[in-house]
């Protein structure tokens, strides 16, 4: 019998297999790293050689001076990059706040009671297909374009899919689980502390996530339709004064916070649902 | 045991063995297995709980490659998958967004068959399990033991050579799976393939079995072969039927 | 009446109430609804009553704004959402199978694809009025850039989570890399490509009325802008109810369509 495969040593097997990874590991590295070069090189290089015309898309190199330039100064929009971004940051995270200290409670109580659940739900259900955004008119009508009327726009939107997330998270807890607490003589509120609330928490966070996602964008658009300040409302001027610049700037800033946000979230989650890891 | 001169080779595994590296340490799991399947015999594969049977069958089927030895069908070397070679899956694998006919003839539609001929053929195998009136049925509406049975007719559209089947009843309550395992002996009388199956059950080894490769604890080394020369249908009560399940039964390693 | 008259046990008796009572709460509750919508839009606020939002839906079924009708601006919506939604079926399912697929393709291009939809689509408008103007196109690419990230998103997701064990099933009968692709992996992510094709639609209807909001002549966004303007809160209103109404029976029409396309998922929810 020929001997086509060689033998190898356990060592060596293992020594392959982990360079076989490691090489794995470094091509993909290098395949990203491709991507993303390409892309910038292929937009710079079609500011450079006049591709487009610049009035209509910036160079990489003037978005960056533009940005330490946008840091101390005010034009055109009236406010330094840096308070426009305090100002979105305001909004965002008071609407945002608002809308988990109400609507994660109030998924959760809905999902456990079903008094509650009969007569929040209807109210929940007519409002909830009305997008967010346009209740922008009623808002500046009753509270003006100032912080209160965009935060409540953006609580609206981070509002329902905390609701919704924290009804169907705690719908789901294990009836197993819950006659086991009640064997054990817990009442009904001590089984919806110690067993409901536990077991929706990690559906909640999915939820919350959402509701992020939604909040931010939803900030971009109320700052877009009634806003003197922030990111949104520095883009919307960019577009007036026709500088690509400053929109293609406010863009990578909005999306930077937006990543940002949600690594912060996702180590938050990390930290409270540590029991849910898998092995 | 003697071996029968009069029997062919059909599938012939020589010097097997299979390792996986698993955070810097090789894990054995078949060490140095070696072993024929005759024509038409219906081979059982009994060892315990995880001890590298199923990894045994997936390199038959062409699904994994040994790290050693060589496997021959009909004398020539296998080398991945091949179409005289059926399976029968251990997690029933049906694809839930395909009907029961759509699943049966689904190898029929990989191997590029006409329509008219797919459903012929479909509906043959689908008859002789019994799923007759189940063809426009999905698999969530069908129950485990008839969902083992469509696993069953889609590996046979194919007319492979030699079925393999990984603990196919592993899943399901005992009643049923007494059931299937008359099915399983009738559908091989009737279409005569070599099969090799294996189960963790020592009575559904004796039930079944022409002959018993009893493997040992992982790694997987063959422990013992026994012929299992009983008339069938076998009683399972039988003086003879219990002697033999009792010997194998002390001659088993106990699952970790 | 029943002759035999079953005597209820004291927690049957309590349970009977309760299950009546919780029939009763839902109309309670949007009765409450109504009647504190009335209540705001007492004497000399400026929140239009039910009835002035009825007889203002009635005035705009009779003297159209810009000579559109209210369903002609509903249908001007709709069909920029239907003209995005579709160019974003067909190509954020073809993009997300292809980095859901590959390894490699997800590596190159799927970090710059993360860096795109970590953007909100609106914020994207202004950029795109100054490429491509004002007009349909351009307001069908913001609606396109609003849906097509969560199809591709759950495309890929579907795509990468293909059970293993179908694509043995696949390798058994000897199927080719493109049976593999189209018969066993395609298929098994299609639950999850409806989901995300589920959410694109609830996006888009939120996407297009904000961009009409920024600049239409016509659209359920315009007409709010439009009431906005002219201080006609019972505009205002109308069309937040219409709005309402056509995403709700979007959202219904989309899952119908799943029930019909993927009967096997009828099951899981």
């Amino acid at each position: 019998m020929e001997q086509t495969k060689q033998r190898m040593t356990d060592q060596e097997r293992i020594t392959m297999v982990g360079n076989r990874a490691r090489h794995d590991k470094y091509f993909y590295i290098m395949l990203q790293i491709i991507g993303v070069l390409g892309f910038l090189i292929i937009w710079q290089a079609a500011v450079i050689w006049g591709w487009v015309d610049s009035k209509i898309l910036s160079s990489q190199t003037s978005v960056i001076q533009l940005f330490l330039v946008k840091l101390g100064d005010i034009a055109p929009d009236g406010a330094t990059l840096g308070t426009n971004i305090l100002s979105s940051l305001k909004v965002a995270l008071s609407g945002f706040g608002l809308a988990i200290l109400i609507g994660v409670p109030l998924g959760l109580l809905m999902g456990w009671y079903k008094g509650i659940d009969s007569f929040v739900r209807p109210i929940f259900e007519i409002v909830r297909p009305i997008p967010p955004v346009s209740w922008i008119p009623l808002t500046i009508v009753w509270m003006g374009i100032g912080l209160k009327a965009k935060a409540f726009i953006v609580f609206f939107a981070a509002f329902v899919p905390c609701v919704i997330n924290a009804y169907t998270g705690i719908r789901q807890t294990s009836q197993v689980l819950i006659n086991v607490a009640r064997t054990c003589g817990a009442s009904n509120f001590t089984v919806f502390c110690k067993i409901g609330i536990p077991s929706a928490m990690s559906m909640t966070f999915a939820g919350i996530r959402v509701a992020l996602g939604n909040a931010w964008a939803t900030l971009v658009a109320a700052e877009m339709l009634a806003a003197s300040s922030g990111l949104g409302y520095m883009i919307l001027m960019g577009r007036q004064f026709a500088r690509p610049d400053i929109i293609i700037l406010g863009i990578v800033v909005i999306g930077v916070i937006g990543v940002v946000f949600t690594s912060i979230l996702g180590l938050v989650e990390n930290k409270v649902l540590g029991w849910r890891k898998l092995g | 045991m003697s071996m029968d001169e009069n029997k062919k080779v059909k599938l012939s595994l020589k010097n097997i063995s299979q390792s996986f590296v698993v955070k810097n340490k090789v894990m054995d799991a078949v060490h140095n297995v070696s072993f024929d399947v005759y024509d038409n015999e219906f081979l059982v594969i009994l060892g315990p709980g995880h001890c590298g049977k199923s990894v045994l069958l997936r390199m038959i089927a062409g699904l994994a490659k040994p790290v050693e030895g060589e496997i021959f069908l009909d004398g020539e070397e296998l080398k991945g998958s091949d179409p005289r070679v059926g399976m029968v899956f251990q997690e029933l694998a049906l694809m839930p967004w395909l009907t029961v006919m759509g699943n049966v003839e689904f190898g029929l539609k990989i191997a590029g068959k006409a329509e008219k001929e797919r459903r012929r053929i479909a509906q043959k195998y689908i008859d002789l399990v019994g799923l007759t009136g189940f063809e426009k049925s999905y698999p969530h509406e069908l129950s485990g033991g008839m969902k083992q049975r469509v696993g069953i007719a889609r590996a046979y559209t194919s007319y492979p050579e030699i079925m393999l089947m990984d603990e196919p009843f592993g899943q399901l309550d005992a009643q049923t799976r007494y059931a299937m395992q008359e099915e399983v002996e009738r559908i091989w009388q009737q279409e005569k393939r070599t099969i090799l199956f294996v189960t963790n059950n020592i009575e559904e080894a004796c039930y079944l079995a022409d002959r018993i490769i009893l493997l040992s604890n992982r790694p997987a080394k063959i422990k013992q072969i026994y012929d299992i020369d009983l008339p069938r249908p076998r009683d399972t009560v039988h003086p003879d039927f219990l002697r033999i399940r009792k010997e194998i039964s002390e001659n088993t390693d106990l699952a970790l | 009446m029943t002759e035999k008259r079953v005597e209820l046990s004291k927690a049957e008796q309590r349970e009977r109430n309760l299950k009546w009572l919780y029939r009763i709460l839902p109309f309670f509750s949007i009765l409450l609804l109504i009647i504190a919508w009335i209540a705001v839009s007492g004497e000399g606020s400026d929140f239009p009553s039910p009835w002035a939002v009825w007889t203002r839906f009635l005035k705009l079924l009779e003297k159209p704004i810009k000579k559109v009708s209210l369903l002609g601006h509903i249908g001007a919506s709709l069909q920029r959402v239907f003209i995005a939604m579709l160019i974003a079926w067909v190509t954020g399912i073809a993009f997300g199978v292809l980095i859901g697929w590959s390894k490699k393709a997800n590596a190159l291009l799927g970090p710059m694809f993360m860096a795109f939809r970590s953007v909100p689509p609106l914020a994207w408008i202004p950029l795109i009025t100054i490429w491509f103007g004002t007009g349909e196109g351009s307001k069908i690419l913001v609606v396109f850039i609003g849906c097509i990230a969560c199809i591709v998103i759950n495309t890929q997701a579907g795509m990468q989570n293909v059970n293993r064990l179908f694509l043995d099933v696949g390798t058994v009968f000897n199927a080719t890399s493109k049976q593999r692709l189209f018969m066993i992996a395609i298929p098994s992510a299609l639950d999850a490509i409806f989901a995300g094709i589920r959410t694109s639609a609830s996006a888009a209807w939120m996407v297009v009325l904000a961009a009409e909001m920024l600049g239409a002549k016509s659209g359920v966004g315009f007409l709010i802008t439009r009431g906005m303007d002219s201080r006609d809160q019972a505009l205002v209103l109308l069309s937040m109810i219409c709005i309402g109404i056509v995403g709700a029976i979007l959202a219904i029409v989309t899952q119908i369509a799943e029930r019909v396309i993927c009967p096997w998922t009828r099951t899981k929810r």
